[in-house]
């Protein structure tokens, strides 16, 4: 999974520290550092009291911070830190404005008190909101019997104490979050709680292997077809596993309605729709436990970075439209990573099949408000190549005998020498794919493109767009059949990665270093004598910005003996460009920037420590303007703008760091 | 020369003519003879601090700020919650600690302990506005959290009930219950310079009753709401102390409600209770062993 570095481990118990406090950050740092550890282990590491220990281990296990096993049913349980989670930590600004753009105000409460609270019981969750509602309703009986009526303007300066009035209200009634929470349910974004929630991956790894082994092999493993059975049978076991925690989706899919609904809920105002939908909605068994889902956050995520890009590249109506599009194909993709042992083996699973959607569908749930037309070059037909319209439809065959490659390559690693080789077999198949697909341009093409002028109508227009994404060099879209496109993840993700290390490169070497990357990109390994030749620039220059670079870790050089006996002066030294290396290093340096924030937000903290502990009074809290000296006022404001601005730089490291790492 | 601290004898000899206890330079012995005369040598030192350009962050978009907003409430709201921990007792004084450390034990060492023997007897004597400080909780307040116990080991499940507290200060817990956040805002600092422009154009004086209105509502209300938790912590607790200092949310809008100086403060004389304040760390008086790694 996660690649722990000292500098990760680091970010992570203090984001811990950050958020739930000292104590749990204290045991997760250990964990951290000394891994699988039981408690009366961590008692010794941490030369804590164990009633503080077993105290920091439940908040620790109640926020989803940990993994733990038991031998025996009543023995001693061995745990481990959950950094995924507590990285995530960092991005929940992020999900929770995510969440309100796709699903409204409502769902973003729901989805902040669930993170607040971890895990979470449905019937706790109900009561609190109950309570709460309650609490609004008394206010306002109260409000009406004294007959304060107009007291809008002056909550802005008693919010903090102050409970919600009716009007502003979120979730109105338990049956208006039971709605909130299904959505989010079959949106992936909350997850169930299962027995095997908190085990580890091994764990779960080990006992399904040994299950498998006593139940169908209980003679050993032999010969290969057994292997290759043995390893469909664990990749189903452990597809199993997962599958738990979408057991309530897939409830609540069956329920027939769900589909139906989920197009109401798209179609209408959030606000208008819900009420109708409430009553339909299944009541939650409220036994049932939930958490957030952090994998299907991030496959969000991705859609929303990866449309930011399109709409880098092409601007914001083509960049729509791939919105549309992706959101249609990630609907069921429960996360950005497609593991190798569980998902790849599945041929009968649709896992490995990207969707295709068909240009109507996209057509159908685009807004009518879109004017298509935006962001189109209108050149002459004449000036248009017959020949290169006809190779944009003849795409689709071609690219799907390679998927598997396409999208293996993509997930095993962004090498240039790959993708070299990918460009090859396009060349290879693409004279067959030529005759195959010529029946398709007559049929769709031919009647529309020639005769109409300048006037194209919607679906050709969309057509266009897609067209457009598909051409691009980041292959953002294959048009995958006649009028069905798809996307593959692979090449568009290596895309994106090349894109933000090429900013980072430029930004640290300058446009003289990045051009040399490109170049190197381009041609694999140079030799140092061929570069000045083909780079046209000075020698001394050559050396002294590959120096930096290598330096900072951007390309690499390797020296390779002329003679048995190596020789310095002999040798050649060739330079090359890594990206999986580079990643590593970028990645680290993003750790190390985000570390750096966190320690730089505790300095100013203990700088102001007078003035943020008079802010936290009671007396003082919401009415600071009034109630504090000037100079300290002042100070304070200041702080909290140097706060901001530290948690700002923050989430842009975070942004490269998923960009690299977590897409 | 020789090493022995001879400067002479038959060193002298070797190192050629001497010019006046000088050597002689020879025309073409050192490096920088050989190279063009035109070259001028640039004799500074290297600047020390050399202007340098700093990256400057572009300023956050709507989005961003919104995110950022977002994730500063999320952790104002966790810092409300009753899971988590106020207490910082790593001890940041570079003074006297050393910056680096080696090995867990330094590490565990530089997270001071608070009991009787740190308390900063400058600040230690109470005073008036201490009762709107925040109450700091060492530990997690488990007692009112309802926990989904199926996914807690075994071994916690004590911890989560609340029962492990030593025996003389357990307490009965309530009913457990999950409590949303009241906080529903995060001041920002534009918020501030709104809030301080609004105030000058001189719409206050004219809100204050309002406010007071408000207050006084919200008080009412709190009572109506916990009343029945309140009355149950004073039936179970004879010792009033324990509840004020230790009971959850209630302390602070028990603190809130005490505006005038009422008689709680009139133990601040009392000694016994000054010392027993040392109690409210629970790290000493932890279960079984607490004592002997603070002695």
């Amino acid at each position: 999974m996660l690649q722990v570095t000292t500098s990760l481990a680091e970010l992570c118990s203090l984001l811990v520290d950050e958020t739930y406090g000292e104590l749990p950050s204290r045991i997760f740092s250990i964990l951290l550092k000394k891994g699988r550890s039981t408690a009366s282990q961590l008692k010794e590491y941490t030369a804590m009291p164990s009633r503080q220990l077993r105290h920091g281990l439940a908040v620790l296990q109640q926020h989803n911070l940990l993994y733990y096993h038991l031998d025996k049913p009543n023995g001693p349980a061995f745990y481990e830190a959950n950094v995924e989670h507590a990285y995530n930590l960092v991005r929940v600004g992020k999900i929770l404005e995510m969440v309100e753009s796709t699903f409204g105000a409502p769902a973003k409460d729901v989805m902040q008190n669930l993170l607040l609270s971890g895990q979470t019981r449905v019937a706790d969750l109900m009561a609190a909101y109950q309570e709460k509602i309650d609490r609004a309703n008394n206010a306002k009986a109260l409000d009406e019997e004294l007959g304060i009526t107009s007291l809008e303007d002056t909550d802005g300066v008693n919010g903090d104490s102050h409970p919600a009035k009716k009007s502003d209200l979120i979730i109105k009634s338990s049956a208006h979050l039971n709605s909130v929470i299904c959505r989010l349910i079959e949106a992936e974004l909350i997850d169930l709680c299962h027995a095997k929630t908190y085990e580890t991956y091994d764990d779960i790894y080990e006992t399904v292997e040994k299950e498998i082994t006593a139940t169908h092999f209980p003679g050993g493993v032999k010969g290969g077809k057994q292997k290759a059975d043995y390893q469909k049978k664990l990749a189903e076991g452990l597809r199993q596993v997962r599958g738990e925690s979408k057991s309530l989706k897939r409830k609540l899919e069956q329920n027939g309605l769900a589909s139906k609904r989920r197009k109401i809920f798209q179609d209408l105002d959030l606000n208008g729709g819900v009420k109708q939908e409430e009553d339909s909605d299944p009541v939650l068994d409220p036994r049932q436990v939930i958490r957030v889902n952090y994998e299907k956050c991030s496959v969000e995520l991705r859609s929303r970075r990866l449309v930011q890009f399109a709409s880098d590249v092409f601007g914001d109506i083509t960049s729509y439209v791939y919105g549309v599009l992706i959101k249609k194909i990630t609907k069921d993709m429960p996360r950005c990573r497609l593991d190798p042992l569980v998902d790849v083996q599945g041929e009968d699973d649709e896992v490995n099949e990207p969707l295709a959607v068909s240009t109507d569908e996209i057509l159908d749930s685009l807004k009518t408000s879109i004017d298509l037309s935006i962001g189109l070059g209108k050149p002459d037909w004449s000036k248009i190549s017959a020949a290169a319209t006809a190779r944009v439809v003849e795409h689709a065959p071609k690219k799907k005998l390679h998927i598997e490659g396409a999208t293996a390559v993509g997930d095993a690693s962004s090498d240039e020498g790959e993708d070299s080789s990918d460009e090859e077999e396009v060349d290879g198949d693409y004279k067959p794919a030529m005759t195959n697909g010529v029946n398709g341009v007559n049929g769709m093409n031919g009647t529309k493109v020639p005769p109409k002028e300048r006037k194209m109508d919607r679906r050709t227009q969309l057509r266009q767009h897609l067209f457009l994404l598909s051409e691009s060099p980041q292959s953002f879209v294959r048009h995958s059949g006649p009028d069905e496109w798809t996307i593959d993840f692979g090449p568009v993700l290596t895309a994106l990665r090349e894109s933000e290390l090429d900013a980072v490169i430029e930004e640290t070497c300058g446009t003289q270093g990045l051009r040399l990357v490109h170049i190197l990109r381009a041609n694999g390994k140079l030799d140092e004598k061929a570069l000045p030749n083909l780079v046209l620039m000075r020698k001394s220059d050559i050396q002294q910005k590959m120096l930096e670079m290598q330096r900072a870790g951007f390309v690499h050089v390797q020296e390779v003996p002329r003679e048995p006996k190596a020789d310095v002066k002999k040798s050649f030294f060739l330079w090359f460009c890594d990206v999986a290396m580079s990643k590593d290093q970028v990645l680290d340096t993003s750790y190390r920037a985000m570390v750096h924030c966190m320690q730089v937000l505790g300095t100013l903290r203990e700088q102001e420590k007078d003035v943020l502990s008079t802010s936290k009074r009671t007396d003082v809290r919401g009415r600071e303007q009034e109630l504090m000296r000037k100079e300290y006022f002042e100070r304070y404001s200041h702080f909290l703008k140097s706060e901001r601005m530290l948690f700002h730089q923050l989430m842009k490291a975070d942004e490269l760091i998923a960009a690299l790492r977590d897409y | 020369m020789s090493g022995r601290g001879g400067r002479g004898g038959r060193g002298r000899g070797r190192g050629g003519p001497m010019m006046n206890g000088r050597r002689a330079v020879a025309a073409n012995s050192t490096p920088w003879a050989t190279m063009d005369t035109g070259i001028e040598l640039d004799g500074k030192p290297a600047e020390l601090f050399p202007p340098y350009k700093v990256p400057k962050a572009p300023v956050p978009n709507k989005k961003e700020e919104k995110q950022i907003s977002y994730f500063l409430l999320f952790r104002e709201q966790c810092h409300d919650s009753p899971l988590y921990t106020h207490s910082r007792t790593w001890v940041q004084d570079r003074s006297t600690t050393n910056k680096r450390t080696y090995g867990q034990d330094q590490i565990n060492r530089r997270y001071g302990q608070s009991s009787e023997a740190t308390v900063d007897a400058f600040n230690a004597v109470p005073t008036y506005s201490q009762q709107f400080q925040q109450t700091s909780r060492t530990l997690p307040d488990l007692s009112s959290w309802p926990f989904a116990k199926e996914f807690f080991p075994p071994e916690l499940h004590a911890t989560l009930d609340g029962e492990d507290e030593p025996a003389n200060k357990r307490r009965k817990t309530g009913p457990k219950s999950l409590g949303l956040s009241n906080i529903t805002s995060y001041k920002t600092a534009e918020d501030l310079e709104m809030e301080a422009a609004a105030e000058q154009a001189g719409g206050g004086a004219e809100h204050e009753d309002i406010n007071k209105a408000l207050e006084l509502l919200n008080r009412v209300e709190k009572n109506t709401a916990e009343g029945g938790e309140d009355g149950f912590l004073s039936g179970e607790d004879d010792d009033d102390w324990v509840k004020n200092n230790e009971g959850d949310e209630d302390a602070e809008s028990n603190a809130a409600d005490s505006d005038e100086y009422d008689d709680e403060s009139g133990d601040d004389y009392n000694a016994e209770q000054y010392f027993d304040e040392g109690d409210n760390d629970d790290y000493d008086d932890g279960g079984e062993d607490g004592g002997q790694y603070y002695d």
